[in-house]
């Protein structure tokens, strides 16, 4: 035993015990640990084994730059692998597993890697398993990652919810430290909107394992009574356990809230996580500073720790990290360290100090070794010594901890996520934050503040500033009052020491990646001396830590190595995230069906009742076909319903259809532009089939245009380009042809429209109006609208989709159903049925019409047979002018044709490719595709579109229909694309 | 990429809001100009490094395209103006 | 052959069976409103705002330059579209819309923080003011947002996708034990 908790002190509630596991033995921990502090206190310090080398490793650190307390919480689906042990907040119930270990933590069969690793340096793998290629996914790339890894993702569906936020403020601080704090009730009194954000479950930062008092009372009362005014204004939002990942263009800014991560039964109502998006005004970037671990050999032994780590432990929760701590520091911090521990009673076995002549004071009685050095350390799974080394003489010091401080780096990350670069400080040896303008300020230790009176008086001066820039007027506040601290005392007082000579055994950089000082030269040796390439090469900070702790000694070594400065080496590039944000989070609620929205037509209902199996189609939900009792086979049902269209009459939603209405004094002319076939001279009470080109001279969609008065047109579009069609119109409107008095408005959704076809439609509606629609009054591409008997405002149409006799009649979308229904009702004694999308495609297909099955962005209006609809006398309209290219009428295009196979029993799919017969599969001798396929119930036989070479010509030609994809061919006529009534004389009935 | 942007007409929006389409700065030809002018106003994009005007068209807002110029390197978003004023601005 | 035709209203899957007590955070559907969108003529922006905005019980919302959805409590749709011809006829196209568009009403202490989640737009009152009005993405879901009260929200939303809306509003005001239901 020999970490533990002390007798008293901390911010833990000793009163309230916790039950937790890890790795399945129970454990006890209080209110306010964290899952590190608790596991200290139970002496449990070895948590994980290394990726690499399979080492064993402790706690290193007391926060989000943890390397090495990485473990899986929870069980089942609900498991969280690679969480930080030093930010998990603890809650009774907590289930902890260590990773990367086989069979057991104690005992590692991986560890023989640790005695292969003279031949494991970087880049080892990608050297050796080179070759043969094929065996690398085998057989190398399996068995390399099961040695190596982290934590295992669960293959279960997540159980939790997620949920995102957007907010808005005058002012984001990040950071609820000592300068976040004080920013934030300065800003917030002000009466500024005030968000802060802070990553910890507990506001305060440094300020709650601060030795020092504030105002005469201990740092984190003061903090607590900061934040109790905080909470007390309106205009002030506290955001703990939320972590700003990110900084984004126009000081937005993304946020992971952990709502209930610490909570053993999460409550339903709640998400387990909240994305926040923030829109600041100004930000305050407070995030303190990380001090930096020291490169020296055995420095991953489990007991050595961040000095700073040791002293929250003690401080903040009450537990030391051991009976009897060694501290190994290049500047005053560890003696600070050293200081606060002793006055807690435990034992401070020496402090070895890089530098010759520091002025520090180290507490009565305690050993100082000056220009010491450690360049060994003893235990197996456990500190049990360290070996220093000072003037060429060695000495063994018996401790069970040691506190390693390399001196202090600002944490800047945010800053530096949109291009600019950190800028390298001599005067405060560290990389500090480039200059990012007003919106992000950085502020305290985040700004190389490192004593804490200067952190206050930073927020408080920087929030000043802020909110009167923003025009509030904030009232002089006084710096609050530090007591024993001077102001020299925690100056950045360090020597920077990248690397600590004489290493007797590894000494690692990153030890997430298992990389170490040795390998960093390797890099360099190799070639891969650009700190670019040397993190890749090494994979140093490459880790789920991303190298909070390890990049800065990466980078000095490099500079040393290269006998250059830290500033000429640079840094690798800060990118979102600063910490890792879990899938789930992002996509917030938009998952399963929620990840798009589903439209619904205002016949769903209608079609529900009668039976309808339901299609996806885009957002939409369509009504595929309708199944009628002793049908086994969708066919089965969809052959029903074309044959009963084509002998009496069926019933079609075709409500998803895109509509438009179209106003104005030059709407006709618009519609002209927009079109290529002719629109001025369409008659009012007319409909006419409209192609609308892309300016490329390629299809772009097809509809109905209709007119309702010389000023107002009603356009129908493909259901699924009604959002293109829209978007190209405004964009014709606004930006092409500012001038046309032309207005227009989507009313796709004000409308139910359905389609009623077949010889006996004219019979089964007519008893719904009043007005003749006789062939001699309402005939083919009539469009008027109309009042239905019982009032309802109704619009009819003579168009046809079928090449039937046919209606298409649209109601205001609420009544749509009842409209339906009444017309079902009505055409029972013709035999109605309803017919879904299937059909509708049959229907289509037999009578050679075409949807975008055919019209896939490569057709032009002649290609699909369609060339007469092209008006060459219109003096513009889009697609025109390119639509005269060589290549757009060239002979040998692709041309619209029927298919029908030369034996009757087979099928063809869409998707195949034509071949001459005898011809090999090849590009060359491509001769086309086929775009639609079906079993016609007409002709009793498949039949297909398809787009044949010069195909007009080739009427009653043999070709191969070769669909390698389903390993299927067969032999198909060339034929007529209309299959069915091509004298349209059922469509004019 | 900006992640905000004022629309003349609804205010500071999200970007999610819009969908670009693309240079601002073409001209549609003449129907009776050359089939190079129409080859380069169709096909011919630049890939511009700093400034750019681009037409964004405010989809879930007020449907407006918006004559955006922006920086592609420091995202900078310099103005954002009505497509249709900016049209008959050209045309004049 | 003569009937009554039902208007079904697209939330009547959703909202089916008897209103349950409102709670304080509640979304409230009207069971039929009239609704037209009006689009004024070129150049004749302020003329119609003008003439409709001083018109009693009729509510403007603004979509785009020239462009409204004019809310009517009072009128039926056909009464409304009579009512807008006499009012600005010859200033603006007059498109009924009161079967395409579905309005809810949310409202509450949290209303905000329910459509922060979906909206991202500065919802506080000295941002987005009383009666203001905008066409605005919830989500996925392009929607028209007014203000008409201190903590009361009306979303207007087409047709097809008011359940859709419907589910997302539902689920981003779980935490508040958002309830839902039809006008009285």
């Amino acid at each position: 035993m020999t970490a533990y908790r002390l007798s008293s002190g901390g911010l833990v509630d000793r009163s309230k015990v916790l039950s937790f596991t890890f790795d399945g033995r129970p454990l006890r921990g209080f209110a306010g640990d964290t899952l590190a502090s608790a596991l200290l206190a139970n002496d449990q310090l070895l948590v994980g084994r290394s990726f690499k080398y399979h080492r064993p490793r402790g706690i290193v650190s007391a926060g989000p730059s943890e390397p090495n307390a990485l473990v899986t919480l929870g069980s089942g689906a609900r498991s969280d692998p690679n969480t930080k042990a030093t930010v998990a907040e603890l809650y009774a119930g907590l289930t902890a597993k260590s990773q990367n270990r086989w069979p057991s933590l104690g005992f590692d069969v991986g560890a023989v890697n640790g005695l292969l690793s003279p031949f494991l340096g970087a880049g080892f793998y990608y050297k050796t398993f080179m070759w043969p290629k094929q065996l690398w996914e085998k057989l190398y790339e399996p068995v390399i990652r099961r040695a190596a890894g982290l934590g295992r993702a669960v293959l279960e569906r997540d159980p939790e919810s997620y949920e995102k936020s957007w907010a808005f403020c005058d002012l984001l601080i990040v950071g609820g430290g000592p300068a976040g704090l004080m920013a934030a009730l300065i800003a917030g009194r002000a009466g500024l909107r005030v968000i802060l954000a802070d990553e910890d479950f507990r506001l305060g930062g440094s300020l709650l394992s601060e030795t020092e008092t504030v105002d005469g009372s201990p740092a984190s009362a003061f903090a607590e009574r900061v934040v109790a005014e905080l909470q007390s204004l309106d205009n002030v939002t506290l955001l703990s356990r939320t972590t700003v990942f990110g900084w984004y263009d126009d000081n937005v800014f993304g946020a992971v809230e952990r709502v209930q991560k610490h909570v053993a039964d999460p409550s339903a109502k709640l998400p387990t996580e909240r994305v926040w998006r923030i829109a600041a005004k100004r930000a305050l970037l407070a995030t303190g500073a990380e001090e930096r671990p020291l490169v020296f050999g055995g420095n991953d032994r489990p007991g050595v720790m961040m000095a700073g780590a040791v002293s929250t432990y003690a401080e903040r929760y009450g537990v030391s990290a051991g009976k009897s701590v060694a501290i190994f520091t290049s500047g005053s911090s560890g003696y600070r360290t050293a200081r606060g521990l002793s006055a807690k009673g435990v034992t401070i076995s020496a402090i070895v100090d890089s530098r010759a002549d520091a002025s520090d004071a180290a507490p009565d009685g305690v050993r100082v070794i000056r220009s010491g050095a450690v360049v060994d350390t003893k235990g197996r799974q456990r500190l049990s010594g360290i070996v220093v080394e000072r003037s060429g003489f060695e000495e063994l010091i018996g401790c069970d901890a040691l506190g390693m401080s390399g001196g202090w780096s600002p944490v800047i990350h945010l800053a530096c996520q949109r291009g600019a670069r950190p800028v390298w400080s001599e005067e405060l040896k560290a990389f500090s934050a480039p200059n990012v303008g007003n919106g992000l300020r950085i502020v305290g230790s985040a700004n190389g503040v490192y004593t804490l009176s200067g952190c206050l008086r930073d927020g408080v001066e920087k929030a000043t500033a802020i909110a009167t820039e923003l025009g509030f007027n904030a009232a002089a506040a006084p710096v609050p009052v530090t007591e024993t601290e001077t102001e020299t005392e925690g100056e950045p007082s360090f020597a920077a020491l990248w690397y600590v000579p004489g290493a007797r055994s590894k000494a690692f950089v990153d030890f997430q990646n298992d990389v170490h000082a040795r390998d960093l030269g390797l890099a360099l040796r190799e070639g891969f001396g650009h700190v670019e390439h040397a993190k890749r090469y090494t994979t140093s900070g490459m880790a789920t830590d991303q190298g909070k702790l390890s990049n800065i000694n990466a980078v000095g070594i490099l500079a040393g190595m290269r006998g250059v400065s830290p500033a000429e080496v640079g840094t690798t590039t800060f990118r979102p995230f600063y910490t890792p944000v879990s899938f789930g989070a992002l996509a917030g609620t938009s998952r399963d069906g929620h990840a798009t929205p589903t439209r619904k037509s205002p016949l769903h209902e209608w079609a529900r009742k009668n039976g309808a199996t339901f299609v996806d189609s885009g957002l939409w939900f369509r009504s595929a076909w309708f199944p009628r009792a002793g049908e086994k086979t969708w066919r089965e049902s969809v052959d029903r319903e074309v044959l009963n269209v084509r002998a009496n009459v069926g019933l079609c939603d075709v409500s998803t259809l895109g509509k438009i209405e179209v106003f104005g004094a030059d709407a006709a002319e618009f519609l002209n532009r927009l079109y290529c076939n002719p629109m001025l001279k369409l008659p009012v009470g007319k409909a006419r089939y409209g192609l609308m080109l892309r300016e490329d001279g390629f299809v772009f969609d097809d509809g109905t245009v209709s007119r309702f008065a010389e000023d107002h047109f009603f356009v129908t579009t493909t259901t699924a380009m009604a959002g293109a069609v829209m978007s190209h119109m405004d964009y014709c409107a606004q930006v092409l042809w500012p001038d046309l008095k032309v207005r227009f408005c989507s009313v796709s959704d004000q409308w139910a429209q359905m389609a009623i076809a077949g010889p006996k439609a004219r019979d089964v509606l007519q008893q719904l109006i009043d007005e003749d629609i006789s062939e001699a009054v309402f005939p083919f591409l009539a469009a008027r609208s109309m009042v239905l008997r019982g009032g309802i405002n109704a619009r009819l149409f003579r168009i046809s989709f079928s090449g039937e006799l046919a209606f298409e009649l649209a109601v205001p979308a609420g009544y749509g159903e009842a409209v339906a229904e009444q017309i079902m009702e009505a055409g029972r004694a013709h035999d109605i049925c309803a017919y879904g999308v299937e059909a509708l495609n049959v229907l289509r297909l037999e009578k050679g019409l075409l949807t975008h099955a055919e019209f896939d962005g490569r057709v032009t209006p002649d290609d699909a047979g369609l060339g007469r609809m092209f008006s060459a006398q219109k003096h513009d309209f889009i697609g025109k002018h390119l639509s005269a290219r060589y290549g757009l009428t060239a002979a040998d295009r692709m041309q619209l044709v029927g298919l029908k196979p030369v034996d009757k029993d087979k099928d063809m799919r869409a998707g195949a490719h034509l071949l001459k017969e005898g011809m090999k599969p090849s590009t060359l001798n491509d001769q086309g595709w086929v775009s639609s396929a079906g079993y016609s119930p007409v002709l009793g036989q498949h039949i297909a579109l398809a787009f044949l070479k010069s195909g007009r010509e080739r009427y009653g030609e043999k070709i191969v229909v070769w669909d390698k994809l389903r390993d299927h061919e067969v032999v198909a006529e060339v034929c007529d694309p209309v299959f069915v009534d091509p004298e349209n004389k059922k469509l004019k009935a | 990429m900006a992640s905000l942007i004022t629309c003349p007409h609804c205010g500071v929006r999200p970007k999610e809001e819009f969908a670009i389409r693309g240079d601002a700065s073409l001209v549609r030809p003449a129907p009776s100009a050359s089939d190079e002018a129409w080859h380069d106003y169709v096909y011919v994009r630049a890939n511009p490094r700093g400034r750019t005007v681009e037409h964004w068209h405010h989809v879930a807002g007020c449907r407006r395209f918006l004559v955006v110029e922006r920086d592609t390197v420091t995202h900078e978003v310099y103005s954002v103006v009505d497509g249709a004023a900016a049209a008959r601005e050209a045309q004049r | 052959m003569v009937r009554d035709y039902n208007n079904r209203h697209a939330l009547d899957q959703k909202l089916r069976g008897a209103p349950k007590p409102a709670h304080a955070d509640h979304l409230e559907v009207g069971h039929w409103q009239a609704i037209a969108t009006v689009l004024a003529h070129v150049g004749l922006d302020a003329a119609v705002e003008r003439a409709l905005s001083s018109t009693p019980d009729l509510s403007l919302r603004y979509c785009g330059p020239g462009e409204w959805l004019v809310v009517s409590g009072v009128d039926t749709p056909v009464g409304l579209m009579r009512r807008l011809d006499m009012l600005c006829g010859t200033q603006a196209h007059v498109v009924d819309h009161s079967d395409g568009r579905v309005l809810m009403r949310l409202s509450g202490p949290s209303a905000r923080q329910i459509l922060a989640k979906g909206i991202g737009v500065d919802l506080h009152p000295a941002a987005f003011v009383l009666c203001g009005s905008t066409n605005v993405l919830c989500g996925h879901i392009a929607i028209n947002l007014a203000r008409t009260g201190e903590d009361v929200f009306e979303l207007i939303v087409s047709r097809s996708f008011a359940e859709s809306l419907f589910e997302d509003l539902m689920t981003m005001g779980r935490p508040f034990d958002l309830s839902a239901a039809f006008s009285e």
